[in-house]
């Protein structure tokens, strides 16, 4: 019961009879109106109002009295009611709820209203800059911040999925020791003692290990450690890493340098081996400026850059080649030699590498053209053409690609194409030489205690450093993670790690962008940040994450001003250098300024202005190549290559059930990874898809399920890592294939292996898409720039619209809003970040492998990838051209699901959205059956109770956490499809509404359209002519996706356009 | 010529065996409603009730859980449930054919199986309207397709073909379960005064509405009967014409035919006419009505089979005919490689053979006239057809436009059960019917014998011919003068 006052009366309550002052008068007929007149002017004061009563006399209308109550029968029998009906109410009781007004809000906190926070968060060798959408205080869905240069505003899918790993239930929740639930108090004591006794010694024997950090505050933490125990060593270890490239960079400048490449400026990007567009570092930033370098606005002044893939395994780069050659990951490093000294016989100057390239080049097996012909291309485009090389190529092949990209001409017309940065922390070793030291050190008992921050060694170290069996020879481990992991099962202390949302932290990014990461919500379990364990470690003065990153944060604000040294903050003041060594003060209150700004924005400093180029070393080069074994594989023997998956990364995200279920962009396959062999090797090792086979390398051997996937090399098999966990949670244990057993010190990329058809039954594999070819179907139109050029329109010659008249009379599109959305399919990479970003705004729910299987998965947007084999384009049966095509709802002006439902629970809006009435669909499934796209999702069974998280008695609560609440949940039984986020164009109308004007073209961004890191998607008012939803729905090359059909989809798709090298036909 | 008599030049024989009396006749149909009922019929029912059973469970588990427990899947949405709804529909077909149009057109063979195939129809018919119900997503508010007024003003979807199949359907029962009652009245008001137990005397009485079998409640039941048969026959056509429409008005190819009304209702009587003589060849081995169903009956039955036999092949022809000649990629892709040659081939060749090979057999009278062969055949062509629905929904559905959602499908034992378990529905009901209630229209059947004449023993006076045929064709009107 709520005991608030209540509301004040605005003036005391008038004497009986009387009507409030200053209120109307109320008058029946106009006779008394004159008669109410007359008395208020004859008696002013007097009884005014209505004069006469409303009933007429004999009428009792004064309600009785306490003396008739007790004499009149009438009266009499009113008490007697009363007081039954109060003997029965006397047992009632209202609970006692305390009601909690919002009333001492969080500032800026509106419920209802969702609230934005930028923040940072670190992927692989660069942070991507994020901003966050919260609901009332919780995280719901990842937006990447268009203001940080790593972003753009975009994210990819694994990004977008780490919303949902920060709700995992199955996170760990409580410091353990020996596995069982401590606290952090006695771990604390314990490891005080233990790092008190290594006091004596300069800790010799105290050892770290975590991955290599982007942090400035985790470097500062670590020098600070140092500091206290100079003799410790902190190791690092990623299994998915850029040590190469970082080598590379080493040997070709003198100095490790991140370097970053002007994709949007150049003309021909080179691939060896690196999927540069989905898994290798900076994927999203990458993205984003290649397909800005093929962005085509109409066919007159089309221009494009050209992409040359040479690689393994189809990867999302891959598929989006002008020209991809197939060949074993071994094979690429002679390849480059090859392309070297082809360009060097064609004139590029490579001096003292010259002869090396020339002795190593061996071209067999590689088409004379992919050699000439690219060279020549390279060579004519001087200044504007990129070589990249993948990370798990060697050290040498990145050198020869820096170089013969910085030979072709970093700078030109255009601007510079090879940019230098310093790396974020100058002292990371090679990870595989670190962790090979570590490993040894703990082999031989060196090691006393080991703390592992991050990271899962037990899982995923080489194989070959026996590191599970080492580490129970160290006395003393502690171990931080997320998840109870296998390493953590091992270690002496398991500690919980607070997630990238719930702590403070930093990083930097590749261009050198310092951002903070800012908490979003507090712990949800006992977690604790890496920043913290060192700090406690080092005996740091800042007793919390935050005190540790504003110090860090207020050292690069100084560095802003043009300071360099800071003592510490006395009143509010700091005494600081500058360049000059001049003393200078630091005001506390610029400080807070700059950090407050920083913190809403998302970055402290931004990208910083490129090092100087360092000149190249061409000897080094050559020496490094000549260092390089010649035959990396045997004769007669396969090839197994290890990469990292667009998922699971390298194992981290086994238990997101979002990347669990989203499919791989080449295999469409689910919940699991594959053994992808190409056509011709499984004939030769009589494999049939589906198969098991025995992968044997360097003494070890797993079985894996077999997927024949065309465009796979011959005579090599790829394997993603991540798969085969064994302790991630009940959702990633025991699914997909575990590498990691093949992985060793020398073979981190690739290794020579022995591949056997393994008998036994076949593996069960579920796959989103189950159909490969497109069927000569006019549902994807290709060209390639020429063809373009001189056939504008290409995509419509196809399929037509009709020109019959629709069935139904015409709605009237030409007022108001009229939503339309279009994609870009020559921009459009596969990456399925899209997808993700779907699942993570429309709460689309998870169905698990079967389901998959059965073919009930839920997406609202599906990426098709379609193989093409066309002789006259070069591609065949077993090497083929892939397209991509994003479907979602096209919204259907003449919609076919319309008309069939018998309660119109889909109709169409006034603004020409084809909308679904959940509470109105009684599930007959019609709309789906006529939906020619089959964009339609039925809730079959409850999916969000009833089968993922059966055993959990539903959805568990903090998944719940994560929906979002502007999303209705569906129930089993229900019709759903994608509504281009109508909750999304509701609030950006509202919010128009209140200020009293338009809604801005481009305020609306749908999830799939914001996440795109390719900007293939635009979603705008086409009733606007100067929206660019407008203007791109009338680009020549538009079609409507079976449009022929006269449904008249408000989504259209920009025909893939290509650029292929004449020369090469 | 006495209507009742058979014409010799066109080979006919006598509807009833030669020998047959009034009191036979009444006495085989009601005997055995009043006599224990024969080993035979207890093992049917209980093995019908058992089914019945597995129906109610698969049912109750379906609500529980969700339509997910079919295998219905993306992009076949609609699988067993469809197929079962239209194959049992159409089955329900041949009932009102039977009765109505073929009274209409004064086809007096009819009266042996007339009252079987009205009560297989609504049977059928129940059986049916089961599936519309129970398939959808939401059971408990199935009722919103029915124009129901509501405080918010929301109607069904008036364009919907499911809307119209519902109308048409819900009026094909009604007229039909009341056409079957109407000439149920003067056999009940039999077995009524047959009776010498109380309760049997008492529901009979109840639903014989006081029939004494005075001229003027046979003037009355006649007009009755005459206007019912008026307004089933053009529901016979319309109510399978308007279940094609629930494909044939939609875009998927396979569906969107406009072949599909006379082809459905030719598909329907088809496999109403199998399921009719299925059920026949039973009821007349286990309750030995050879007297009243005759070798003729099923001989005509048979020919009635491969004239619609024909017809649906005609139509299975122009459907590929058109996809070819319409030049329609995604009509060829359907009918002449999907159909034939992709992954549920095999449904296909079900189809083909079962209802256009096998009931090649019936151009010939040794097959005609051969009770196992035509046992065997009508199970075949029930097989069939539930193939050809089988094949029109799913395999158009599998694989229609975008090859990207293109997909398998595969039933569940839920859908074998709830399947199975309605053909234990409905010989569940069946059996009572023909255990309770006089399953050969006893009275219609007297009118076809001699002894109904009025004219009985005077043979072939060709110059009374007019005369004796108005009397014999309207008792109704003789009665109203």
């Amino acid at each position: 019961m709520s005991k608030r006052a209540p509301y004040p009366s605005p003036a005391p309550a008038p004497s009986k009879g009387e009507p409030w002052p200053g209120s109307p008068r109320y008058w029946r007929s106009l006779e008394e109106r004159a008669k109410l007149s007359a008395s208020s002017t004859e008696e002013a004061g007097g009884a005014s109002g209505i004069e006469s009563p409303e009933f007429p006399a004999g009428h009792t209308t004064t309600p009785p009295s306490d003396e008739s109550l007790v004499f009149s029968r009438r009266g009499l029998l009113g008490a007697m009611a009363a007081t039954f009906a109060l003997v029965g109410a006397e047992g009632c009781r209202r609970p006692v709820e305390k009601i909690v007004p919002y009333t001492r809000m969080p500032e800026d906190v509106i419920p209802g209203v969702p609230s934005h926070y930028a923040t940072v968060i670190a992927r692989r060798g660069d942070a991507a800059g994020l901003l966050v959408e919260c609901h009332e205080g919780r995280p719901t869905k990842i937006e990447g911040n268009p203001e940080h240069t790593s972003s753009y505003g975009a994210a990819d899918q694994v990004t977008q999925a780490t919303i949902l790993e920060l709700y995992d239930p199955e996170r760990s929740q409580t410091p353990r020791k020996g596995g069982a639930p401590a606290t952090w108090e006695a771990f604390e004591a314990e490891l005080a003692a233990k790092l008190a006794s290594f006091d004596k010694d300069q800790g010799t024997r105290l050892r770290l290990l975590m991955p290599p950090t982007l942090s400035p505050t985790v470097l500062r933490m670590r020098a600070a450690l140092a500091q206290r125990f100079p003799k410790a060593r902190v190791h690092t270890w990623a299994a998915v890493n850029d040590s190469a490239i970082r080598e590379g960079s080493r040997i070709a400048f003198g100095e490790p340098a991140s370097v970053l490449h002007a994709y949007e400026r150049a003309k021909i990007i080179v691939s060896l081996d690196s999927d540069f567009l989905q898994t290798e570092t900076s994927n999203v930033r990458s993205t984003k400026l290649f397909s800005n370098g093929r962005r085509l606005r109409s066919a007159r002044d089309a221009q494009m850059n050209r992409l040359y893939v040479v690689e393994p395994a189809l990867t999302t780069t891959g598929a989006n080649a002008d020209h991809r050659l197939r060949l074993p990951a071994s094979d690429v490093e002679r390849f480059a030699y090859a392309l070297a000294a082809e360009l060097g016989k064609q004139g590029l100057p490579l001096a003292d590498a010259a002869a090396s390239v020339q002795k190593r080049a061996n071209a067999d097996g590689i088409p004379a053209k992919w050699l000439t012909a690219v060279a020549r291309d390279l060579l004519a485009n001087k200044g504007r053409a990129v070589v990249i090389a993948g990370s798990r190529q060697p050290a040498a092949v990145h050198a020869l690609a820096l170089a013969l990209t910085n030979l072709l001409g970093t700078t030109s017309a255009v601007g510079q194409l090879q940019i230098f940065l310093p790396v974020a922390d100058p002292d990371e070793l090679d990870v595989v030489e670190d962790i090979k030291a570590l490993a040894d050190a703990m082999g031989t008992g060196r090691v006393e205690a080991l703390v592992i921050l991050g990271g899962n060694p037990v899982y995923d170290a080489p194989a070959d450093l026996g590191f599970k069996d080492k580490l129970a020879k160290v006395p003393f481990v502690v171990h931080s993670s997320l998840f109870v992991d296998e390493t953590s099962s091992l270690a002496t202390w398991h500690l919980p790690r607070a997630h990238e949302f719930e702590s403070w932290g930093d990083a930097r990014s590749v261009d050198s962008t310092v951002s903070i990461q800012q908490p979003l919500i507090a712990p949800l379990y006992a977690g604790r940040s890496d920043i913290e364990l060192l700090g406690f470690m080092a005996k740091a003065p800042e007793k919390s994450a935050y005190d540790a990153v504003r110090r860090t944060a207020l050292d690069f604000i100084a560095m802003m001003n043009g300071m360099q040294t800071c003592g510490p903050m006395v009143d509010g003041k700091a005494e600081c250098r500058d360049g000059n060594g001049n003393t200078v003060p630091l005001h506390e209150n610029d400080v807070e300024a700059q950090w407050g700004s920083g913190l809403s924005k998302g970055f402290l400093i931004r990208a910083r202005a490129p090092m100087k180029a360092p000149a190249l070393r061409l000897a080094e080069i050559a020496a490094a190549i000549e260092k390089r074994p010649t035959a990396v594989r045997p004769s007669g023997t396969m090839e197994v290559t290890f990469a990292a998956c667009p998922k699971m990364v390298d194992g981290r995200f086994a238990n997101n059930t979002w990347l669990q279920e989203a499919p791989d962009s080449v295999t469409k396959i689910v919940w699991d990874n594959a053994a992808i062999l190409s056509p011709a090797t499984a004939k030769a090792l009589g494999v049939a898809n589906k198969d098991m086979i025995t992968i044997a390398a360097g003494g070890r051997s797993i079985t894996a399920g077999a997927w024949i996937v065309p465009g796979q090399a011959d005579g090599s098999v790829a394997l993603t890592l991540g798969w085969g966990r064994t302790k991630a949670g009940r959702i990633g244990n025991g699914r997909g294939f575990d590498a990691y057993p093949l992985r060793t010190t020398d073979a981190l990329g690739f290794a020579a292996a022995q591949v056997s058809k393994a008998g036994g039954e076949a593996y069960f594999f579920a796959q989103t898409q189950e159909h490969n070819s497109a069927e000569h179907r006019p549902i994807i139109h290709e060209a390639t720039l020429a063809e373009y050029k001189s056939t504008p329109n290409f995509s419509e010659v196809d399929s037509p619209p009709p020109r019959s008249l629709p069935l139904w009379s015409q709605r009237d599109y030409s007022q108001g809003h009229q939503w339309g959305m279009t994609i870009d399919l020559t921009t459009c990479t596969g990456c399925s970040a899209c997808l993700v970003a779907c699942i993570a705004e429309n709460n689309v729910p998870v169905v698990g492998k079967l389901e998959v299987w059965r073919g009930r998965e839920m997406h609202w947007l599906r990426v098709d990838r379609y193989y093409i084999d066309d002789a006259k384009r070069g591609a065949s049966e077993d090497d083929p051209i892939v397209v991509h095509e994003p479907v979602m709802c096209v919204h259907c002006e003449e919609a076919p699901c319309e008309n069939v439902c018998p309660v119109n629970a889909t109709t169409h809006g006034p603004e020409g959205l084809n909308e679904m009435a959940y509470n109105r669909c009684i599930g007959t499934r019609y709309c789906a059956n006529n939906c020619p796209y089959k964009v339609r999702k039925f809730n079959y069974l409850n999916w969000h109770n009833d089968v993922v998280w059966k055993d959990t008695n539903g959805l568990p609560e903090t998944l719940q956490m994560q929906q979002n609440p502007n999303v209705t949940v569906r129930f089993r039984g229900v019709m759903e499809k994608c509504s281009y986020c109508i909750q999304r164009i509701q609030s950006a109308k509202i919010k128009a509404k209140r200020e009293y004007r338009e809604v801005h073209d481009g305020e609306i961004r749908t999830a799939c359209q914001q996440t795109c890191p390719a900007d293939a998607i635009v979603f705008g008012d086409l009733n606007d002519p100067k929206s660019l939803a407008t203007k791109w729905a009338r680009v020549d090359r538009r079609f409507g996706l079976l449009a022929e059909l006269g449904t008249r989809p408000r989504t259209t798709y920009l025909g893939k356009v290509r650029n292929p090298n004449p020369e090469m036909a | 010529m006495a209507y009742w008599e058979p014409i010799a030049e066109l080979d006919e024989a006598p509807l009833v065996l030669p020998g047959t009396t009034l009191h036979d006749v009444t006495n085989d149909i009601s005997i055995v409603s009043e006599q224990p009922a024969p080993r035979g019929w207890w093992i049917c029912f209980l093995l019908a009730a058992t089914f019945a059973g597995i129906f109610v469970l698969c049912v109750s588990y379906l609500f529980w859980r969700g339509v997910g427990v079919w295998g219905n899947t993306s992009p076949v949405y609609w699988a067993w449930d469809i197929t079962n709804f239209v194959w049992w529909v159409g089955i329900g077909h041949a009932g009102t054919l039977i009765s109505a149009i073929l009274f209409i057109f004064r086809q007096k063979w009819r009266t042996g199986i007339n009252r079987f195939a009205e009560a297989m129809t609504i049977f059928a018919v129940i059986c049916a309207l089961i599936f519309p119900g129970i398939h959808v997503g939401r059971p408990w508010v199935v009722y919103w397709m029915f124009p129901l007024p509501n405080q918010m003003n929301l109607w069904p979807n008036f364009k919907s073909p499911l809307l119209w199949d519902l109308f048409a359907v819900g009026t094909y029962f009604t007229v039909s379960l009341l056409f079957w009652y109407t000439g149920l009245i003067p056999d009940l008001a039999t077995l009524r005064d047959r009776s010498t137990n109380i309760w049997r005397q008492r529901v009979y009485g109840f639903f014989a509405l006081g029939w004494r079998g005075s001229n003027r409640h046979w003037q009355h039941y006649e007009r009755a009967y005459l206007i019912l048969a008026a307004i089933s026959t053009p529901l016979v056509l319309s109510v399978h014409s308007v279940v094609s429409m629930d494909f044939a008005t939609s875009v998927i190819p396979g569906w969107h035919t406009t072949i599909f009304p006379p082809y459905f209702v030719a598909g329907a009587v088809f496999s109403g006419f199998a399921m009719v003589e299925t059920v026949l060849l039973i009821a007349r081995t286990v309750f030995k009505l050879h007297r009243v169903v005759l070798m003729r009956h099923l001989e005509l039955m048979n020919k009635f089979l491969l004239l619609t036999s024909l017809l649906v092949g005609y139509a299975y022809g122009m459907e590929f005919f058109i996809a070819w000649y319409s030049g329609n990629q995604y009509e060829m892709a359907h009918f002449l490689v999907n159909r034939p040659t992709g992954p549920f081939w095999w449904a296909w060749v079900w189809m083909v053979s079962c209802n256009c090979l096998v009931p090649q057999i019936y151009w010939f009278r040794s097959m005609r006239t051969n009770i196992p062969v035509m046992f065997i055949a009508s199970i075949l062509i029930n097989i069939g057809m539930w193939f050809e629905r089988f094949v029109i929904i799913v395999l158009s559905l599998n694989r229609d436009f975008l090859p990207s959602a293109w997909g398998y499908y595969r039933p569940t034992i839920i859908d074998v059960g709830v399947f199975s378990g309605t053909i234990g529905v409905f010989f569940t009901f069946f059996l009572l019917f023909m255990r309770w209630l006089p399953m050969v229209a006893m009275a219609e059947v007297k009118g076809t014998m001699a002894a109904a004449d009025p004219h009985y023993g005077h043979k072939k006076h060709a110059e009374h011919d007019e005369h004796e045929h108005a009397h014999a064709l309207a008792p109704a009107a003789e009665g109203a003068e």
